[in-house]
């Protein structure tokens, strides 16, 4: 089942935040540092946008002994291009904010 | 295994949480990631966000079950009915087939169409217009829902919105001529609940999705 497209402003935080370090792959927990989202919005996006192709999941041992396997993240090469072409009117928008005030 | 009361409710959450989500790779996720959280507090917003997240996930798949679809339909169906019945029965006294504004009759409150005969006097011929275009918008949007077309949820919230000035009209109706159709509020109260709840239950099941790349 896919589900809504991605216009969220929750959605464009996450999809930001992973475009800043693209080739690393990100935890859960992490990501939601980074966003600053609730794990009730931040697990819904994720799973959204694994739903579309957008992002890929791998199961990674812990670190730490006794520890269990953690889930982590990182946008596709598809998903790379979303987020890039998203965040180009966001950059705009910025610029002429910036160009109105000067 | 150990920690605060904070822990173990966390972790007694996150268990639930995983339980509930439909995937059950992202339940697992979810509920892994809270051995990595150091802080207990933190852990139980966590999981109290995880258990949200499987709930949400858990409502959004069984949207898209026949059941709840059959169900939804049929409750389209009804409000449909509902918007019919009174410019049934203002047809049909108005055409004296009292055979049936009798039987109509027979389900109003009161059991008894000729109680409401002031109120159908006092009908402005637009008012019954207006209901049955409520009702076919209803009926519409049904089809729409039925063909998995877009915009079924928008037609809805039409028809509701011509339900709503209807109900505002035959409100005063009912002041000028004396005669509530529906005494009892509750009752009053639960259709346009009805209404509104099916509404939702459309709109999130009709969203518009997005396709895998």
């Amino acid at each position: 089942m896919t589900r809504t497209p991605n216009r969220s402003r929750q959605t464009q935080r996450l999809l930001a935040a992973m475009l800043e370090e693209p080739s690393t792959w990100r935890y859960g927990y992490e990501l939601l540092k980074v966003t600053g989202l609730q794990s009730g919005t931040l697990y819904p996006a994720l799973l959204r946008l694994s739903e579309q192709g957008l992002l890929e999941a791998q199961w990674r041992e812990a670190d730490e002994p006794g520890k269990p396997p953690r889930h982590v993240y990182r946008l596709t090469r598809a998903g790379l291009a979303f987020a890039r072409e998203q965040s180009v009117p966001a950059r705009k928008k910025a610029g002429a904010l910036l160009g109105a005030k000067a | 295994m150990t920690g605060g009361f904070s822990r173990r409710i966390a972790r007694a959450l996150m268990r639930h949480a995983a339980r509930v989500m439909p995937a059950p790779d992202w339940g697992a996720a979810m509920h892994n990631e809270l051995e990595a959280i150091a802080d207990d507090q933190v852990a139980l917003r966590w999981a109290i966000g995880c258990l949200v997240a499987g709930y949400g996930e858990r409502a959004n798949s069984m949207l898209q079950t026949w059941y709840v679809r059959l169900g939804v339909a049929g409750l389209i169906a009804l409000l449909a009915c509902r918007e019919f019945f009174a410019p049934l029965l203002i047809f049909a006294y108005r055409m004296h087939y009292l055979g049936l504004a009798h039987f109509l009759g027979l389900r109003t409150a009161g059991d008894d169409y000729r109680r409401l005969i002031p109120v159908i006097d006092a009908t402005l011929p637009w008012l019954p217009v207006l209901w049955v275009a409520a009702g076919l918008l209803f009926l519409i949007a049904l089809w729409r829902m039925l063909r998995r077309s877009e915009g079924s949820a928008l037609l809805f919230f039409l028809a509701f919105g011509l339900d709503l000035v209807g109900a505002v009209m035959a409100k005063s109706i009912e002041a000028s001529t004396g005669v509530v159709v529906t005494p009892n509020i509750l009752v009053r109260a639960a259709g346009e609940v009805l209404m509104l709840s099916t509404g939702v239950l459309l709109w999130r099941m009709t969203r518009r999705r997005a396709r895998p790349v």
